[in-house]
């Protein structure tokens, strides 16, 4: 509880922290923060040549929306996966890049996967509006589901910072966890139905029997996925089983690294 | 351990692992298999004294003795194995200058954001501002990237919000050796105002010269326990004596 007061007193510095990386990250680039627009959309041409043209991915048209652009669809699962990624990666990271900083200062360490998560946050929320104004503009209505998405968005930003606080104490002992995790993440993707319908995955299960289906959609991901499509693609309540599950899983693993976390953050400073 | 100490630390021990080869990867934790090849090394070993209110306190002892870990362990960078330390008032540390700074933002911003690290609100900073400026000199290149610095002026930046963080408890290392000449006066100059006005400095140096003509007491350290602690005058001439003793 002390813990958890110290991180509040001290939350301009995480304010300062996030500025820190939103501010120097795109310095001296003359497009500047159009820089992080131009990523998803490179990855969205490259993915909509493979899988729509080439592999003929046809999800589902938008119920009710009516919409069937495959680019949308494919970045309203795309984007939330982005951020997950990349959360992951930073905070993990996040103690081996400020090593100088936590040997030298005292300050809450936790603050540090919170800036990646804001800081990757910002550049998501910029992402995530154009794909609102796009849907828009192409005959979607998800401008009022904006208040619901914004929710489900602090939802993913809680698991993947969870995630990101394991996964950064383990790394401070074993640097084999950042490499091992970029392997996982890549993996873990190609597991999640984004660039893909899930309705494949249910055709090919049909040989293999229920469980699969059953198996596949222990991810989480899958289920953020399916949430935020639910909102942004198809404008409609996403079921009740995918919200809960969603929710009960952020919870536990955000409580498990904030536990992970804070137990092992006194003995940072001299294990790194 | 009187009511107006501000800094009392009690039988505070800190020890290090050491590994003979530490490679950290999951594959050398596997083949070490449950034998972990690690030695214990005190590096402080059951220290005790307290630090009156108002008082400058120097630590001496050669390298090695254990002076920087005390100091990051009293800078709560470290966590004691054993005993306590206990800080009145608000502590700050000055173990580097310029902690965190950007290399890509500006002085502005750097100020801002190392002062934050140091922990001062956005308020304080906003009143202090001109004062950290000014005493910098960098008037003129405050909207520069710091990374267009000269490194004097680096350092002097990151000097000056340090000394503008104005805890009730400093605990310095060795960086009033900062700027040159005329920076350096200014420095020790800000530091006898602190003691001046009532705070509690707790100092790391190896200038003997300088530990006599600020501290008003001094610990020394020998190979991690307390040697001696008392009067600055009376320990560093023993401290010398021992000095001089060993090399003959």
């Amino acid at each position: 509880m002390t813990y958890l007061k110290e991180l509040f007193a001290t939350r301009e510095l995480l304010y300062n922290l996030t500025m820190r990386e939103v501010k120097g990250q795109y310095r001296r680039t003359v497009l500047g923060q159009l820089w992080s627009l131009l990523n998803p959309i490179a990855t969205m041409l490259v993915y909509t040549v493979v899988f729509s043209f080439i592999f003929r991915a046809r999800p589902n048209i938008g119920d009710p929306s009516g919409l069937d652009i495959y680019p949308l669809w494919l970045m309203c699962g795309l984007l939330p996966w982005l951020y997950f990624s990349r959360v992951v990666n930073g905070g993990l990271n996040s103690m081996v890049t400020n090593s100088g900083l936590i040997k030298k200062v005292y300050f809450p360490r936790m603050h540090l996967p919170f800036s990646v998560m804001a800081s990757v946050g910002f550049t998501w929320l910029i992402e995530m509006g154009v794909l609102l104004l796009a849907l828009q503009l192409f005959g979607g209505w998800p401008i009022w589901w904006i208040p619901i998405v914004m929710l489900v968005m602090v939802t993913l930003a809680f698991f993947a910072v969870g995630v990101a606080m394991m996964l950064a104490i383990t790394n401070v002992h074993f640097r084999d966890t950042q490499h091992f995790t970029t392997i996982v993440l890549q993996m873990w993707m190609y597991l999640t139905p984004i660039i893909y319908p899930i309705s494949l995955v249910e055709n090919a299960a049909r040989d293999l029997g229920d469980w699969v289906i059953v198996v596949y959609r222990l991810n989480p991901m899958e289920r953020f996925v399916e949430v935020f499509r639910n909102l942004m693609y198809d404008n409609r309540w996403p079921a009740l089983d995918d919200t809960l599950f969603i929710v009960a899983v952020s919870g536990v693993v955000f409580a498990l690294g904030y536990l992970v976390f804070s137990r092992n953050e006194k003995r940072l400073a001299e294990l790194l | 351990m009187s009511e107006n100490s501000a800094v009392v630390v009690d039988n505070v021990s800190k020890k290090f692992k050491l590994y003979r080869e530490r490679n950290q990867t999951l594959k050398s934790a596997v083949m070490r298999g449950r034998k972990t090849v690690a030695e214990e090394f005190w590096a402080v070993r059951d220290v005790s004294f307290d630090v009156p209110e108002g008082q400058t306190f120097g630590l001496i002892g050669r390298n090695g003795s254990g002076k920087s870990t005390l100091l990051k362990t009293l800078a709560r960078i470290y966590h004691p194995d054993a005993g306590s330390i206990t800080l009145r008032g608000k502590a700050a540390s000055l173990l580097e200058v310029g902690s965190g700074f950007h290399p890509e933002l500006s002085g502005r911003e750097n100020v801002y954001l190392n002062a934050s690290i140091l922990g001062l609100k956005r308020r304080e900073v906003d009143e202090r501002f001109d004062d950290i400026v000014e005493f910098s000199g960098v008037e003129k290149f405050i909207d520069q990237p710091v990374k267009n610095y000269s490194s004097g002026m680096y350092v002097r930046l990151g000097f000056s919000v340090a000394v503008h963080t104005n805890p009730d408890i400093l605990v310095v290392d060795e960086v009033l050796a900062v700027g040159d000449g005329a920076f350096r006066e200014k420095s020790r100059q800000k530091f006898l105002e602190f003691t001046r006005d009532g705070k509690t400095v707790i100092l790391v140096s190896h200038s003997l010269p300088q530990i006599r003509e600020m501290c008003d007491q001094v610990a020394w350290l020998n190979k991690g326990t307390l040697r001696e602690v008392g009067d600055a005058d009376t320990v560093t001439e023993h401290y010398e004596k021992a000095l001089v003793d060993e090399k003959d």
